[in-house]
């Protein structure tokens, strides 16, 4: 684009002028949570201006505050189960959205992204009115899974869907040629080769869910997860241990998903890597 | 194995997963000592002044009850959220007359007292309130007392704000801070335009009421949903006026913030006693005793008191607060006339709870 | 695409030549089967949910108990309360407010990112705009909570600048403040989608206006606006729909009044009061269904799952 031989006067000064913006807006965007991991470290127990000192004391209460483990321990669980569940049903959706002959297709993609789209405060209270009204099961980590996982399966879909779209034909031909039939070709050769969509989708799903907070809310009954015991502590104020709390959280999120969009690449290079020693 | 194949097949990448997650989850209980098979969660429904982070922790190396409170901010939604959710919950903070109603609903079950030893640490008159007895045995354990009136700060507020009317002045828009608790600001309400059972209002008072409130609303800074969101409010100047509870003033002191006043509305007002009790549904009857026991200690109760502010029932603990030197602190504040909590308008139940839910919702939107 | 197939080690089963020379199809019922858990899911868990909060919301709470009978007196009761209903235009207007300004901020950093970025660079500055959004909801808003507020970043700096004597408390505990945060919640959004549509468009046309005379800003006006206008909706979209169901921004940095119609819904919750509680979720999602239906032509992409 830059191919663009703008004569104009003021060339220069739009391109000063749009760059001094993207400057501004990556400072708003970067500053709030530049100004949180700080506190984090900040000696005021106030957890505010002035700094009065630099100290690690803060990320040393977080590991050793037992509630902080409990509500990690069931954070931890509550994803756990959320992948499982929204990877198998999204996988085992997108076959059927990419290749079967479905009538109102893109009626059903829009209905498939209605989860997403609809405020996650109404799933969570009609699920509560479910479980509790209709159900009359309790509230408790089970629930909240049920509903984490309404609203991260269409992201599993989506991912999986996306690569099933791209997957050429002529490989599950030539396999159904040689012999192959349908689960055979499913399991040895659709399924490894979109197998870094859906670890893709499952670690999408896993870090969705660590960081879900109003669906949890209303499901989770007298338990904690890592969200919800931040929001009860910010209750108490702002202290700097929530802030070395969240800024764990943070880099651990940023992290889990680091991984998930390098993993695929990295696993096909491990493997053109070990085709290439065999060759 | 396939990968030396040259091909990850899904068996592997299964494997891989499922160690990986399980490594995860043994991975987050094991940032210092692992999780004792022998700790049992005791969850408790409460306010945020009713414990520390540090005095859990205390407690569940004691006795291996490791505490998770869920706060609330609003004896009704309290109620009705035990209502819902069975055996979820151990303990509930329950406020004054709440307490009969729980017990009443077969939400709570009685017990005796001689049966937790850190009662005897309580004013005698506090195991004896009328309206918590139950046959021998009693409805709650009691914790904490206090009356709710006006804080101000006297740089901004220039004439004491001894009335309920005097709030409602246009100069004090939006620099009140109080507490989201529906049925007890109506009864505020209802105080202030002059209902003689705050918490009995007739339809006439209670639209009284309402208009009353509607009046302070563009005044209304914030609905605190916990009372230390109050004094933060007034510590840091964004509000010049707080009501809330008995103590503020250190509280805010304390909190590096100014000097705020206080000033009791002629009117009256209301107050609360709060308590815990045992949720009937619970599975950990069995040691809620040695819990309760272990939680409300005599130093911890002392310290509370030092947090936050307000008079508590524990006479061993006003004993300890003289030793250490805040005895003028702990009279100002009447910790030592528990019978003072017996005449206020004790916080409970609304006759009409759904009115006076209502009334507020209408004015305040949420 | 050069591939091996490899020979599975162990001897196969029959071949099931018939669904071979189909190549990837199923036939009849059977290719659908992927979709039972999905149905079964959303079915039990969403769908089920969303038809109770229809009856509900005609149905009425006596004592605390829902009972089964028709009414429309939820729905009358939530639009004859004033405060209800100014509650309602104000969430309309905090969402409106803050898509306008979200895209505002947004559409010069991805002309910017456009125009003025090496190729090799942009996917790294989009990166750079979504990696605070790849951060807990909850952690975003606690880190404005750091900042405004009376004792606060802004007014301590402000403050120790000597630029204000005490605090100032405009920037908390009200609509702008909701507003701020809002736009800094969904700003990932809106850049993502302007970006998209913006690299989409063929410059040359821009180029060919500039050669015919025109001036630089009745180009971009005239040409690549109109034809941003897809991008444009789905990012309004996706900022302004999901601000309609806001609840813990308002509630934590909105005061007494910031309130959103999130907070009302999540009251009569609380309240179990269920069937008015209903009502006003219907209403929401009600008026988001109206509104997809409505863009769902600019939604409408070739089918990439077309076979």
């Amino acid at each position: 684009m830059r191919d663009v031989g703008v004569v104009s006067r003021h060339a220069g000064l739009a391109r000063l002028s749009f760059s001094v913006w993207a400057v501004l807006i990556y400072l708003f965007l970067f500053a709030p949570i530049a100004v949180l991991v700080a506190f984090s470290f900040n000696a005021n127990e106030y957890g505010t201006f002035p700094f009065t000192g630099w100290t690690m004391d803060w990320y040393r209460q977080v590991f050793a505050d037992y509630q902080i483990k409990d509500a990690l321990y069931t954070s931890l669980k509550v994803a756990l189960e959320v992948t499982v569940i929204s990877t198998v049903v999204g996988t085992a959706a997108a076959f059927p959205l990419v290749r079967s002959n479905l009538p109102f297709r893109s009626g059903i993609r829009i209905g498939m992204t209605l989860p997403i789209m609809i405020p996650g405060l109404l799933i969570g209270v009609s699920l509560l009115i479910l479980m509790t009204s209709v159900f009359h099961f309790q509230l408790s980590p089970q629930t909240a899974v049920i509903g984490q996982a309404v609203y991260t399966t269409p992201f599993v879909v989506l991912l999986v869907a996306a690569r099933l779209q791209g997957f050429d034909p002529a490989l599950e031909r030539a396999a159904s040629d040689l012999g192959a039939n349908t689960l055979n070709r499913l399991r040895h050769v659709v399924l490894p080769l979109i197998m870094p969509a859906i670890l893709a989708g499952a670690l999408f799903a896993f870090t969705l869910s660590l960081d879900e907070f109003i669906i949890t809310l209303f499901l989770i009954g007298g338990h904690n997860t890592l969200p919800i015991y931040i929001y009860t502590q910010v209750k108490f104020g702002i202290t700097p241990e929530v802030n070395a709390l969240a800024s764990l959280l943070l880099f651990a999120s940023l992290l889990l998903l680091v991984i998930a969009f390098t993993l695929p690449i990295a696993l096909r290079k491990m493997r053109f890597a070990y085709r290439a020693r065999r060759a | 194995m396939s990968v030396t194949e040259g091909r990850l097949t899904r068996a592997d990448l299964l494997k891989l997963g499922g160690a990986g997650a399980l490594g995860l989850t043994l991975a987050g209980p094991a940032f210092g000592r692992p999780l004792s098979q022998e700790a049992t969660t005791m969850t408790m429904l409460t306010w945020s002044d009713h414990y520390a982070n540090n005095q859990l922790a205390a407690v569940a190396k004691a006795t291996g009850l490791r505490g998770r409170p869920t706060l609330f901010s609003d004896n009704a939604d309290a109620y009705l959220k035990i209502k819902q959710t069975g055996s979820q919950f151990d303990v509930v903070s329950a406020d004054g007359l709440w307490v009969p109603k729980y017990v009443k609903s077969g939400l709570t079950e009685p017990f005796d007292l001689s049966d937790l030893p850190v009662s005897k640490q309580l004013f005698s008159l506090a195991r004896q309130f009328s309206f918590w007895k139950s046959g021998s045995n009693y409805m709650a354990y009691p914790f904490s007392w206090s009356t709710v009136q006006i804080y101000y700060n006297p740089k901004y507020v220039k004439t004491k704000p001894d009335s309920w009317q005097a709030i409602l002045d246009k100069k004090y828009a939006g620099k009140i801070s109080l507490e989201n608790i529906p049925t007890d600001v109506m009864a505020i309400a209802g105080r202030a335009t002059g209902a003689k059972k705050p918490y009995a209002m007739t339809s006439a008072q209670i639209s009284r009421a309402k208009q009353w409130l509607k009046e302070l609303k563009p005044n209304v800074l914030k609905l605190a949903s916990q009372n230390n969101e109050v004094v933060r409010a007034l510590a840091d100047e964004s509000a010049w006026i707080g009501i809330t509870n008995l103590g503020t003033d250190d509280r805010v002191k304390d909190a590096r913030g100014p000097v705020v006043k206080a000033a009791y509305p002629k009117e009256g007002t209301i107050g609360f006693i709060d308590s815990e009790s045992i949720v009937k549904r619970s599975k950990h009857k069995d040691v809620w005793m040695k819990y309760i026991n272990a939680l409300e200690q005599a130093p911890w109760i002392a310290k509370n008191f030092i947090t936050n502010g307000r008079p508590l029932f524990n006479e061993k603990a006003y004993k300890l607060l003289v030793n250490q030197g805040h005895g003028a602190r702990a009279r100002r504040l009447l910790y030592n006339k528990p019978e003072l909590a017996l005449k206020m308008t004790i916080k409970g139940p609304a006759g009409n709870q759904q009115a006076y839910i209502d009334a507020f919702n209408e004015v305040f939107g949420a | 695409m050069e591939q091996q197939v490899a020979t599975p080690p162990h001897a196969l089963p029959p071949a099931d030549v018939s669904a071979g020379r189909r190549g990837s199809r199923l036939s009849g019922l059977t290719q659908y089967a992927g979709f039972i858990p999905a149905l079964l899911l959303y079915g039990l868990f969403f769908l089920a949910p969303f038809g109770l909060i229809v009856a509900y919301s005609f149905w009425q709470t006596i004592d605390y108990e829902v009972v089964h009978k028709w009414t429309v007196d939820n729905y009358r009761y939530f639009f004859s309360v004033p405060t209800y209903v100014r509650t309602m235009w104000a969430t309309l207007w905090v969402s409106f407010a803050a898509t306008a300004i979200t895209l505002l901020m947004a559409f010069p950093l991805a002309y910017w990112l456009v125009r003025y970025v090496r190729k090799s660079l942009q996917g790294f500055f989009l990166v750079l705009v979504v990696v605070p959004f790849w951060t807990s909801y909850l952690l975003r808003v606690y880190a404005w909570l750091n900042i405004l507020g009376e004792g606060g970043a802004i007014n301590r700096f402000l403050q120790w600048t000597g630029v204000t004597e005490h605090p100032v408390s405009f920037f908390l505990y009200d609509r702008p403040a909701v507003i701020l945060v809002l736009v800094y919640l969904y700003f990932p959004f809106a850049a993502l989608t302007l970006y998209a549509s913006l690299q989409k468009f063929d410059w040359n046309q821009y180029k060919a206006a500039l050669d015919l005379g025109a001036p630089p800003r009745i180009a971009l006006l005239r040409i690549v606006l109109p034809q941003m206008k897809a991008g444009m909706v789905t990012a309004v979209i996706f900022v302004f729909i999901p601000i309609l169901g806001e609840y813990l921004t308002p509630q934590l940095v909105g005061g007494a009044k910031g309130v959103m119609i999130g907070n009302l819904v999540v009251n009569f919750f609380s309240g179990a009061q269920y069937t008015r509680g209903a009502a006003v979720s219907l209403l929401i999602a009600g008026l988001i269904v109206f509104l997809l239906l409505i863009v769902r032509k600019s939604l409408e992409v070739e089918d990439p799952y077309r076979a």
